[in-house]
């Protein structure tokens, strides 16, 4: 025991404490192999153990994270772009906590009704610069609401009187209420609307005498409905573009004038429906015995439909995913499970669910307790770029792309820069005067042109993997002569020592003299400039793929990451697009090179001299 | 020493020829055809037997068709262009035609080649002055804690790429307390005179040549460190410490003027590269330089344009690998470069 908290300490004080320590005669000129003193001198440099560290952490970070988080090349999501880092956008305000009476869930934001008629938004709710949704117009606060819906920028809430309000996003009609509702407002009078829902830029309304709104924008949305089905709506569905209606006779419809995935409504809904629902692309129905109908453009598996164990009479769709309340008070889930949308948590199954509110990536589900239950997006870490992608995604497989590419041209150019300048440096005469021009010739190659050259010329002919692949080969290539002329110079000084003179008697042969007897004694400065070089080949890629030269998005890397950053309103409003990856990328040099600084001094015989 | 001299521009001759010719077989593997692209204008006015004729016609006065050494040799001025005679190439001040710009490359790179001057004598002059002091300062007071400090913050400041660097300065200097333009290189549409036109410029160039300055800082520090710390490590400093003499005379007198022999190679190794100009800042400022004019060429496919910049580029470093290898003995006689 003691003897472990002895060498805790001594790891400690190796690392930050302070190493003056009194040594007697004896210890202080004890006789060390170089390999100890090397790794004496490293471990006592607090800088390089630092630097190593972290470097390990980032690497540890990029190597294992991809696993876990996948990255999916074509994935990008035009309603969670530009958030900001956060884990919060499911947290109920503390108000409306237990005095739930409806939750509408957005695209990054929440709006809720409490029992007193307050509105409440939660989550990210800045649309643009100039709209944010958490600015409730003075009305809609001061009037009771009891309903509200949330399309992809604006929000749509239903008083007591039957008043609508809209706010948010208002330039494309969304706020343009019909007629009849504008008039009934304008003269008091009750429209008895009983439902609100909200889609792309359109909303719909409907009155419990089977009267059906529908008002937005008409370019995206069919907002149009047909005449046979006028005063017999029960209930409406909104996809993204499009909606079904059910009808007081219990059959459902598609009251648009299009023809789309949703206008050839199948057999089996003709009659006996009691509940209808809709995903952004798909719509559903369910029957009296519980059978379940989806239909549309099915694309996240939202037509398989879970085995259940008591009869769904509810159903509620998120933008991907569906959401069944069973007789039986538990919930099912299916569709897409992406930000967990179709993983419910343990303790929904043990409450008895009175109702669910579902949308977008989030599910509310009310317990007969009046609590809340939550699953679905909570939110990004690191947030989300222009195109809706988790950052913390990016820059772990990022880094795993920007790290490999470092490593493997390092190793091409290694190898090439080690053996021509091994060779070079041992025979030299014409062979040294041919390697050293060649030399030359490729040091002669400006070396950020070049490259931009080679990609942009070969770069457009092949794939995104070979893309990545040519980066390597290039790299390596290109960056040869510095170690070339290194390993020269080493062998030209170790080539006239004893020892190879003696190796020479002995009658080894040459290679062997290169490799075995001279090689091992420049080890050090090829682990020096592998280290720094590696630094050097991460930032000439980065720099390459941030001009857009090197490699190319999808494909992520530290470097093109940064691209979309060089304009003032990302640097300003979005900074987290650019803070993140260029922190990691810059802690990551800063610590390699930080290493091999501490190595080279550890290395260095002066810097033991006292 | 001019044998070696003779050689060593010989040599320099031999690789830039090998580079360029490497070049211009590399720019000759992008698909294009610039008889078609002549001829785009007038395509619909012509019957398509009367367009084929005329197309083969100019193909072969351009000489598209011939080998691809012939070509080169038109291209650097060795042989004589095919429709006039004579010798028409880089040899003879012909760079080519810049199709994004619509104007012979001679035209394009001069006044851009003013700006990238401008620019990086202001890094030059501003970045020697701030390194070599810091430098010595480090050097004399090695392993002390303002040393380590500065040693620290050099290896931050080279291992940072220069666009994150760019980045956070905007972010600092532009966005957050709007000192300096965002980019750009002048206000647009005021015609200032005079002083106005220099203080605009000023007010321009500034957040740039902060950054060029700032992310050159780190290699010539620790240089001018190593230099000096070489220098103070010699054996007549130890006399000139016996001697009694005052340390300040010692470190600037005695230390510096030797240390100085192999910084003032990197210096004037470093004066050549004024001329390249950083293709990063460049593009991101949108200053008009030799560096965004570069970029645009590739951008836009502009290949004679780019060929012509990348020959420039390539002939500032093979001349500056030159000087600075001559440099060695001019400003020390002891080197004898030549042996």
């Amino acid at each position: 025991m003691e003897k472990k908290n002895k060498n805790k300490s001594s790891l400690f004080s190796r690392l930050f404490g302070n190493r003056k320590k009194e040594m007697s005669f004896l210890e202080e000129e004890q006789v060390q192999s170089p390999g100890r003193i090397v790794l004496r001198n490293f471990l006592h440099n607090p800088l390089g153990m630092t630097g190593l560290i972290v470097f390990l952490v980032i690497f540890a970070f990029v190597m294992i994270a991809p696993r876990y988080i996948k990255l999916d090349l074509s994935y990008q999501d035009n309603t969670q772009v530009n958030v900001p880092p956060t884990m919060s956008l499911m947290e109920l305000p503390k108000e409306l906590q237990g005095h739930v009476a409806d939750i509408a869930p957005g695209t990054t934001f929440s709006v809720g009704v409490s029992d007193t008629g307050k509105v409440y938004t939660w989550g990210y709710t800045r649309i643009t610069d100039t709209i944010d949704l958490s600015q409730i117009p003075e009305e809609v606060q001061q009037a009771r609401i009891v309903k509200t819906a949330t399309g992809y920028d604006h929000v749509v809430a239903l008083d007591e009187n039957g008043g609508i309000y809209v706010w948010g996003n208002e330039r494309l009609g969304q706020a343009r209420l019909p007629q009849e509702i504008k008039s009934a407002m304008r003269k008091g009078e009750n429209l008895k609307i009983k439902q609100i829902e909200a889609g792309y830029q359109f909303s719909a309304a409907v009155t419990e005498d089977g009267q059906l709104f529908l008002w937005g924008n008409s370019n995206m949305a069919d907002v149009n409905l047909r005449r046979e089905y006028e005063g017999q709506v029960e209930k409406v569905a909104l996809t993204t573009y499009s909606y079904i209606a059910l009808l007081k006779d219990g059959s459902v419809v598609y009251g648009g004038l299009q023809k789309n995935a949703f206008s050839d409504v199948p057999q089996e809904v003709a009659s006996g429906i009691v509940d209808i629902s809709s995903t952004g692309s798909t719509v559903a129905a369910i029957d009296k015995e519980g059978k379940i109908t989806v239909w549309g453009n099915v694309s996240y598996g939202e037509d398989e439909i879970p085995a259940m164990d008591s009869k769904p009479v509810k159903i509620y769709g998120g933008l991907n995913h569906y959401t069944a309340l069973l007789e039986n008070g538990d919930v099912v889930t299916w569709g897409s499970d992406v930000h967990n949308v179709s993983s419910i948590p343990a303790s929904v199954h043990q409450e008895k669910i009175t109702q669910i509110f579902s949308g977008f990536y989030q599910n509310y589900a009310l317990t007969e307790s009046g609590e809340i239950e939550t699953w679905g997006l909570k939110g990004y870490l690191l947030g989300t770029d222009d195109l809706g992608r988790d950052l913390l995604n990016r820059i772990a497989n990022g880094g795993r792309v920007t790290m490999t590419v470092g490593a493997i041209a390092v190793v091409i150019s290694l190898a090439i820069g080690i053996i021509l300048g091994g060779i070079a440096g041992y025979f030299g005469g014409w062979i040294d005067m041919f390697v050293m021009r060649v030399a030359e010739v490729v040091g002669g190659l400006p070396f950020l042109p070049f490259a931009m050259i080679l990609s942009a010329i070969i770069g457009t002919r092949i794939s995104v993997e070979q893309r990545m692949y040519l980066i390597m080969v290039v790299l390596g290539v290109l960056s040869w002569p510095a170690t070339c002329r290194l390993i020269r110079a080493q062998i030209l000084s170790q080539r006239e020592q004893e020892f190879v003179v003696a190796a020479k008697a002995m009658g080894v042969k040459e290679g062997a003299i290169v490799f075995r007897h001279i090689l091992p004694n420049v080890l050090s400065m090829i682990l020096v400039t592998a280290t720094l070089d590696f630094a050097t080949c991460m930032l000439t890629e980065s720099t390459l793929s941030y001009l857009g030269f090197g490699i190319t998005p999808p494909t992520p890397t530290w470097g093109n990451m940064l691209t979309s950053a060089n304009n003032s309103v990302v640097i300003q409003q979005f900074w987290w697009r650019w803070v993140f990856p260029a922190a990691i990328f810059g802690i990551c040099t800063i610590c390699i090179n930080l290493v091999g600084d501490a190595l080279r001094s550890a290395f260095d015989p002066k810097s033991a001299e006292r | 020493m001019k044998k070696y001299i003779v050689k060593r521009i010989f040599y320099m001759i031999f690789v830039f020829l090998i580079v360029s010719v490497l070049m211009y077989l590399l720019y000759n593997l992008i698909p294009s055809d610039p008889a078609r692209a002549e001829l785009e204008g007038i395509k619909t006015q012509l019957r398509p037997e009367e367009y084929e004729q005329r197309y083969r016609n100019l193909r072969d006065r351009m000489g598209l068709d011939d080998p691809i050494l012939l070509r080169y040799a038109r291209w650097m001025g060795f042989a004589p262009e095919k429709e006039s005679g004579e010798l028409n190439g880089m040899l003879q001040g012909y760079f080519g035609y810049s199709n994004f710009f619509k104007k012979d490359v001679s035209d394009v790179l001069p006044v851009r080649m003013k700006n990238t001057v401008l620019i990086n004598i202001f890094v030059t002059f501003l970045a020697l002055a701030i390194t070599i002091p810091l430098g010595i300062v480090c050097a004399v007071r090695k392993n002390g804690k303002f040393d380590n400090s500065i040693q620290f913050l050099t290896i931050i400041g080279y291992s940072i790429p220069i666009y994150i660097i760019s980045l956070v300065f905007i972010w600092l200097f532009a966005v957050t307390l709007r000192w300096f333009p965002v980019s750009g290189m002048e206000t647009p549409g005021a015609n200032y005179e005079g002083m106005r036109a220099f203080l605009d410029r000023v007010y321009y160039l500034t957040l740039p040549v902060l950054i060029l300055t700032f992310a050159s800082l780190g290699g010539m520090t620790r240089y001018v460190r190593t230099a000096m710390i070489d220098a103070l490590g010699m054996d007549y400093i130890r006399t000139a410490r016996a001697k009694g003499l005052r340390e300040k005379v010692v470190i600037y007198s005695h230390a510096w003027r030797n240390a100085l022999l192999p910084v003032i190679t990197v210096i004037i190794g470093w004066f050549i590269t004024i001329f390249s100009g950083s293709v990063i800042v460049e593009t991101t400022f949108t200053l008009n330089g030799m560096g965004q004019v570069y970029y645009l060429a590739l951008r836009n496919s502009d290949y004679e344009l780019a060929l012509a910049t990348q020959m420039f580029y390539c002939a500032v470093s093979l001349i500056g690998q030159l000087i600075m290898d001559l440099s060695y003995g001019l400003v020390d006689p002891r080197v004898r470069v030549d042996k």
